[in-house]
């Protein structure tokens, strides 16, 4: 101890008494404690060795400890020997004392740590972007029709879960029979001179969204809104001979496999938090990319092929886009998924026109897509 | 020093509670990110709640080395993944004509990283424990514990569950016998057939249940299932034996040197806690859904005298824009995830640690003396295997 008198506020004069674990032997040492106030620093004394000197700036407590009553404490610079504090004086007047005794220990490794982000980022980028998409497009070729049969009925599954306004149950799928067969004879209609290595099912799902979707296996969902938004049968035949369009090229078969292979590696990284459903299920939307321009493109001259080999007029599918799109305008309100989807490729104008261009196709006047009545049906499928 | 440490318990479980209601909120407002933080503190809490000797243990793991080892662990995983899923998914759908397969396959794609992760994550958590200043560690060896366990499993499963109880020792004595205190290794002594009693209420309990399930088909008779009602909890007993009599078995037959252990756990008590802690846990969870349940009438009546307006809640719900039922159930799914954690804590984690630490004394203590501090084990990879993959206990 110094023996200078000081003037003035003097510190009150402390002794204390600890336990010492030296971090190279488990025995503890009683240790009494004193404050140097040269420094200051804390003196750990104990009479079978020399005294230690633990300056008071670089005491730190322990964080998180159970045992409130309890002060355990260690030097910024050695990681290994403790000081189990337990005299309530003691720990009072080092609390006091000590000036950075919940100091963060500093962090380090940072250049390591972002080196490996990035490592993440790009293994997972390359992955779902690129090694995923590059391999579901080859096996997408080789799954038997059987298999995105049972592919696509799984997808469905899920759409219908996905979209159910409760979240317990699953969409309902409209099933009135004269709606059904309605809608049947229109298929067939279509798809009598295609050759499809499948049958094509047409489904209506009851939900108020004019919005249509191709499956893999063959199986085509409309929505009620679409019926809805349809002036004409016409119209309709329009959308599913798109839709045909995607089937004939396995663009979900493609789309699922791909949903395949990146939900394992999301799940990765979102962990156990929050069970991953909803995340899983928005981010995997996310990442869910629209068809490529080109498969667009593909489903469209597939679509004006099927239409004026039945007998359709292609355009009819022009008029619909035409009126959403001025409806959309007229009301100011968000355009219709099925529109916006659409519009997301920048060529919408382009189709509109490729599909007028298409009735030149029509040889002959075109036909009716469905009796009135069986219109009719179709309209009230879902009641 | 005496010959024989008891341990003590400090932890109280109204403290736990605030810690881990406080950190699973942040965990979800920061999108699962602070879970590297929110483990590193519950543990040093866990840790230092349990004092053999009266001196407590301590939790030194860090959270920025958990986020690196888990980006370390994303960027192998997401490969393996990624193309395993999808070539299984395949495989599955071509030869199968069926889903199920995939993902039944693609768990067995991951299972040699699931007991990879397990042993791991228990060296990390080992060499990050100390217990009077000085570090446990266990010795490298995660790929040989995983064909090990992959083959225990394996023998477990052709023989119906009889050599359960040897998997149990052998997977034990081989973590045992690699893990040290200090520069001293323990040794896991004994034979597998000593475990065998601990699983016998347990196949008693299946039997019954095969028994019951069994005579109510062939009698057609229905009421002969409320069997079930003694035969679940009978297996919750099963399962609570077994863990208890194996742990103080295998902890009692383990030695380091002249140092022995004690324990005496017993099974009733952590049968105890299976069912009081799962009972208030789902009762809780009632609560809350009930209560939010009032709170939406009440926003949508105006007042609760109207509690007719309950029963339409449903169709009022649906009448709801498709952003508000977003919202709405973002907010009820969150909630039910920080409460299920948060009380799994409280109410699982807490009394069974607390049981096992209170139960449990070190002998031949004076042998200590001589041990002395281990070298640092990096283990840069921390947990980050167990984290991608979701393996682990309750912390
Ligand atoms: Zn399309």
């Amino acid at each position: 101890m110094t023996a200078v008198l000081r003037v003035g506020a003097k510190p009150e004069p402390f002794r204390g008494a600890g336990v010492l674990l030296d971090g190279t032997s488990p025995v503890p040492r009683p240790v009494s404690l004193a404050i140097d106030e040269d420094g200051p620093a804390l003196i750990l004394s104990r009479p079978d060795a020399s005294d230690e000197r633990w300056p008071l700036a670089a005491l730190r407590q322990l964080r998180d400890q159970a045992d409130r009553e309890e002060m355990v404490l260690r030097t910024a610079e050695d990681d290994d020997a403790r000081l189990v504090v337990r005299e309530a004086e003691s720990r009072r007047i080092l609390a006091a004392r000590a000036p950075a005794l919940h100091r963060r220990p500093p962090v380090t490794g940072t250049r390591r740590l972002i080196l490996w982000g990035a490592a993440a980022i790009l293994s997972v980028a390359a992955i779902i972007w690129y090694l995923v998409p590059l391999m579901a497009d080859q096996l997408a070729e080789y799954l038997p029709p059987e298999g995105e049969r049972v592919l696509g009925e799984r997808t469905l599954e899920q759409i219908r879960g996905a979209l159910d306004e409760t979240g317990f149950g699953l969409l309902r799928l409209c099933d009135d029979p004269a709606g059904d067969r309605a809608l049947a004879a229109l298929t067939a209609r279509l798809t009598d001179e295609a050759a499809l290595p499948y049958d094509v099912t047409a489904r209506v799902l009851d939900l108020d969204m004019v919005n249509a979707l191709a499956l893999p296996g063959g199986i085509v969902v409309l929505f009620r809104g679409l019926i809805e938004a349809a002036e004409t049968p016409e119209e309709v035949a329009a959308v599913l001979a798109h839709e045909l369009g995607h089937v004939a090229a396995r663009d979900p078969t493609r789309m699922a496999l791909r949903t395949a292979g990146s939900v394992g590696v999301l799940g990765l990284l979102l962990g156990d938090f929050a069970g991953g459903t909803v995340v899983l299920f928005l981010t995997e939307r996310l990442i869910r990319a629209e068809y490529s321009r080109a498969a667009e493109a593909g489903a469209d001259a597939y679509a004006h092929g099927l239409l004026a080999e039945a007998g359709l007029r292609p355009s009819a599918l022009a008029d619909m886009f035409d009126r959403l799109r001025a409806e959309q305008a007229g009301d100011g309100a968000e355009p219709p998924g099925f529109l916006r989807h659409f519009a997301s490729h920048p060529a919408l104008g382009d189709r509109i026109a490729a599909a007028r261009t298409a009735d030149a196709a029509l040889s002959g006047p075109s036909r009716a897509a469905l009796a009135a009545e069986d219109w009719r049906a179709l309209r009230s499928i879902c009641q | 020093m005496e010959e024989v440490l008891d341990t003590e318990f400090r932890g109280r479980r109204g403290r736990l509670f605030w810690m881990a209601l406080r950190f699973s909120i942040l965990n979800v407002l920061t999108l699962g990110l602070y879970r590297f933080w929110m483990k590193t503190r519950l543990r040093r809490y866990y840790w230092s709640s349990v004092r053999p000797g009266g001196l407590p243990l301590e939790y030194t793991g860090r959270p920025l080395e958990k986020l690196l080892g888990f980006l370390i662990a994303v960027t192998f995983l997401a490969f393996y993944i990624g193309l395993v899923n999808l070539v299984l998914m395949f495989l599955s759908l071509s030869l199968l004509n069926h889903d199920y397969g995939a993902y039944a396959i693609s768990f067995v794609g991951v299972i040699p990283f699931i007991f990879y992760a397990a042993y791991r994550r228990r060296r990390y958590m080992m060499a990050r424990t100390r217990w009077r200043g000085l570090r446990f560690g266990l010795a490298p060896g995660a790929w040989g514990y995983a064909w090990r366990a992959i083959g225990h499993w394996l023998l477990t499963i052709l023989t119906a569950g009889l050599l359960w109880p040897r998997m149990t020792f052998w997977l034990e004595k081989y973590r045992t016998d690699r893990t040290h205190y200090g520069n001293l290794r323990l040794e896991q002594t004994g034979r597998w057939t000593m475990l065998f009693p601990a699983i016998v209420p347990l196949i008693l309990g299946l039997l019954f249940c095969a028994a019951v399930i069994v005579v109510s088909i062939w009698q057609e008779e229905r009421q002969v299932m409320t069997g079930l009602v003694l035969g679940l909890p009978w297996l919750v007993y099963g399962l609570a034996h077994y863990r208890t009599v194996t742990f103080r078995r295998l902890t009692e037959a383990k030695t380091a040197g002249a140092i022995g252990f004690r324990a005496a756990p017993r099974p009733w008590r952590v049968f105890r806690i299976y069912m009081l802690g799962t009972t208030l846990i789902v009762l809780a969870v009632l609560a809350f859904f009930s209560l939010l349940g009032l709170v939406l009438a009440a926003f949508f009546a105006g007042n609760l005298d109207e509690l007719g307006v309950i029963a339409e809640l449903p169709e009022r719900l649906r009448g709801l824009p498709t952003w508000a039922k977003a919202v709405l159930a973002l907010v009820v799914y969150f909630n039910a995830f920080v409460f299920w954690d948060v009380l799994t804590h409280v109410f699982l984690t807490f009394p069974l640690w607390r049981h096992f630490a209170e139960t449990l004394q070190v002998t031949g203590a004076p042998a200590l003396a001589a041990v002395r501090q281990r070298p640092r084990d990096a283990a840069q990879e921390a947990e980050g295997f167990a984290e991608a993959l979701d393996v682990g206990a309750a912390i």
